[in-house]
């Protein structure tokens, strides 16, 4: 546990040395600038609007960084040559992977938390009150980028920084169409067909599941089993994707 | 710096060169009569896909940009495709209030095609309340619309009936839908009386209770003034007068007793027109 602990405070402190967190800044700005920019285009409700906004800002700088970050994560440990040091002391490598997960994932949730706080902000700002129901869906922001930086962490083992960050890219726009695979499904003739195209359905992460934006925006009900299952879903999913990325950065020839 | 002097300079004029062409292409009319801008307009199902799970932000964006295009052109052009223009916002965002009022908003721009935007407006209206079956607030809007921009009472009370149906739609509702009802000549008086006691006995606040004793005090005294008024009539042709007081009616077994009105109050006898008339005691202040 504890060679996993400093690895990931090693990766987080790495990710804040490279600027992260300027991300985190461009995201205030263009929300506050669209904000007052939106007052003055929009008929009606505003915070309907920075609300919207907001939380598919938070997801897509968030992505942003995994997939970013995705590039460095073991390369520019190969590169450097640092993680032969590392891995000469007693870590084992999936303790090293799993603390490279941790740091990445912890360098987004950081992210997550101040972003979050500027939503809220503004929102209440702009007279929408304090609404902690955002928090519900920024929090399962934070579920899906923890399966999403699980793919990021597997890519990054598998293949070049560069294919890396496309195929993280791609797993996540994949994510968020799967469920429109499952409806293909419900039209499609018993056959194979629909045999493989429902196998692929379950293979790739539904990242849907973790949407609660239009609930939230709308002040619609959301069940908890909604929420539970999604977290058990999210927790599942991650720990084979990490699994995975374990067992392949076992057997890779790191020279 | 010297070095670097032509490169900057090379940059500037670059830049000048620029916004001088941008103004130059803002000048140039460049109307667009026939929509072909939106005839591109992706479908709601492709939009949804491309918004990696923001549906409702790509409506924002569609109704912020809908609101500049049908803001800039010409009235007989700007309704071209303006239907499919909300239909798209609401079907990304089927929940999205601003839209629908804003939609049917600009669709009631006066145009020569009145009767294709009116049902086009009632079609907006009536998928918001397919979605929002529990937002009383957009029947409201919609029966206000129809009934004052269309001065079509029936769909006006349809929708008002919708919204009234709604739990916690403002009592106000119940008033303006019972007034139209009897307007539109859909109801008895009788019929009219024991909505307005219903509406009263609902009523949440003391105004509220006194708009509806007005309406049931007008109403009970219009009944009265068609029972009381033949009687009234029989009287002066028998004794070629006008009765002084209701006690000669009931003394020539015309009436049982003195009649009263909804208050308890005797009603006056108009000596001119010899009719019974209530006395104007309900007063909102």
């Amino acid at each position: 546990m504890r060679a996993i602990r400093v690895i990931a405070l090693s990766t987080l402190r790495e990710a804040l040395r490279d600027k992260i967190l300027y991300l985190f800044l461009g995201f205030a700005v263009l929300l506050l600038a669209s904000s007052k920019l939106f007052g003055i285009l929009t008929v009606g409700d505003q915070t309907k609007i920075i609300k919207d906004m907001g939380l598919a800002g938070i997801q897509l700088f968030l992505m942003l960084i995994a997939v970013m970050m995705s590039v460095l994560l073991i390369s520019r440990e190969i590169d450097s040559r640092t993680v032969y040091y590392i891995l000469a002391k007693p870590v084992r490598r999936w303790q090293f992977l799993v603390g490279k997960y941790v740091g990445l994932l912890a360098t987004v949730l950081v992210n997550l938390v101040l972003m979050s706080a500027i939503l809220v902000v503004l929102v209440w700002l702009y007279g929408g009150g304090v609404d902690p129901r955002l928090l519900i869906a920024t929090a399962m922001i934070g579920v899906e980028m923890a399966v999403l930086v699980a793919f990021a962490t597997l890519f990054s083992v598998l293949t070049k920084p560069i294919l890396g960050s496309i195929f993280t890219l791609s797993v996540f726009v994949v994510g968020h169409v799967s469920q429109d695979l499952w409806l293909l499904t419900r039209h499609l003739p018993e056959s194979v067909g629909r045999t493989v195209v429902s196998a692929l359905y379950y293979v790739v992460p539904n990242l849907e599941r973790f949407n609660l934006k239009t609930e939230v925006v709308h002040g619609l009900p959301i069940p908890p089993e909604a929420i539970v299952w999604a977290l058990v879903y999210g927790i599942f999913f991650t720990i084979l994707v990490l699994t995975l990325a374990c067992l392949r950065f076992g057997t890779r020839d790191l020279q | 710096m010297t070095r670097n002097l032509p490169t900057v300079l090379a940059v500037v004029l670059l830049l000048i060169g620029a916004v001088v062409s941008e103004n130059a292409l803002q000048e140039v009319p460049r109307e667009d009569p026939l929509g072909r801008r939106l005839l591109y307009l992706p479908s709601a199902e492709m939009l949804r896909l491309g918004s990696l799970g923001n549906p409702g932000l790509v409506a924002d964006l569609v109704y912020l940009w809908s609101i500049q295009y049908y803001s800039q052109y010409r009235p007989y052009e700007r309704f071209l495709y303006l239907e499919t223009v909300y239909n798209l916002i609401t079907d990304l965002d089927p929940l999205y209030h601003d839209a629908y009022r804003v939609g049917a908003l600009i669709m009631q721009l006066p145009t020569t095609d009145e009767a294709i935007h009116k049902a086009a407006v009632i079609r907006l209206f009536d998928k918001a309340l397919r979605n929002m079956p529990d937002n009383h607030e957009i029947a409201e809007a919609a029966g206000w619309d129809l009934f004052i921009r269309y001065r079509d009472r029936a769909e006006g009370i349809r929708f008002f009936e919708a919204a009234t149906a709604i739990p916690g739609a403002p009592h106000r509702l119940h008033r303006f839908l019972t007034r139209w009802r009897e307007e539109e000549g859909a109801w008895s008086v009788d019929d009219a009386i024991d909505y307005w006691r219903e509406v009263r006995e609902e009523a949440r606040d003391e105004f509220d209770r006194l708009v509806c004793d007005r309406q049931i005090y007008r109403l009970v005294a219009s009944r009265d003034g068609e029972l009381l008024d033949p009687l009234l009539s029989r009287w002066q042709a028998v004794n070629g007068r006008c009765p002084a007081s209701w006690r000669e009616l009931v003394d020539a077994g015309l009436l049982g007793e003195t009649p009263l009105d909804y208050f308890g109050q005797p009603y006056r006898i108009e000596p001119e027109t010899c009719s019974a008339e209530a006395l104007d005691a309900v007063r909102l202040e």
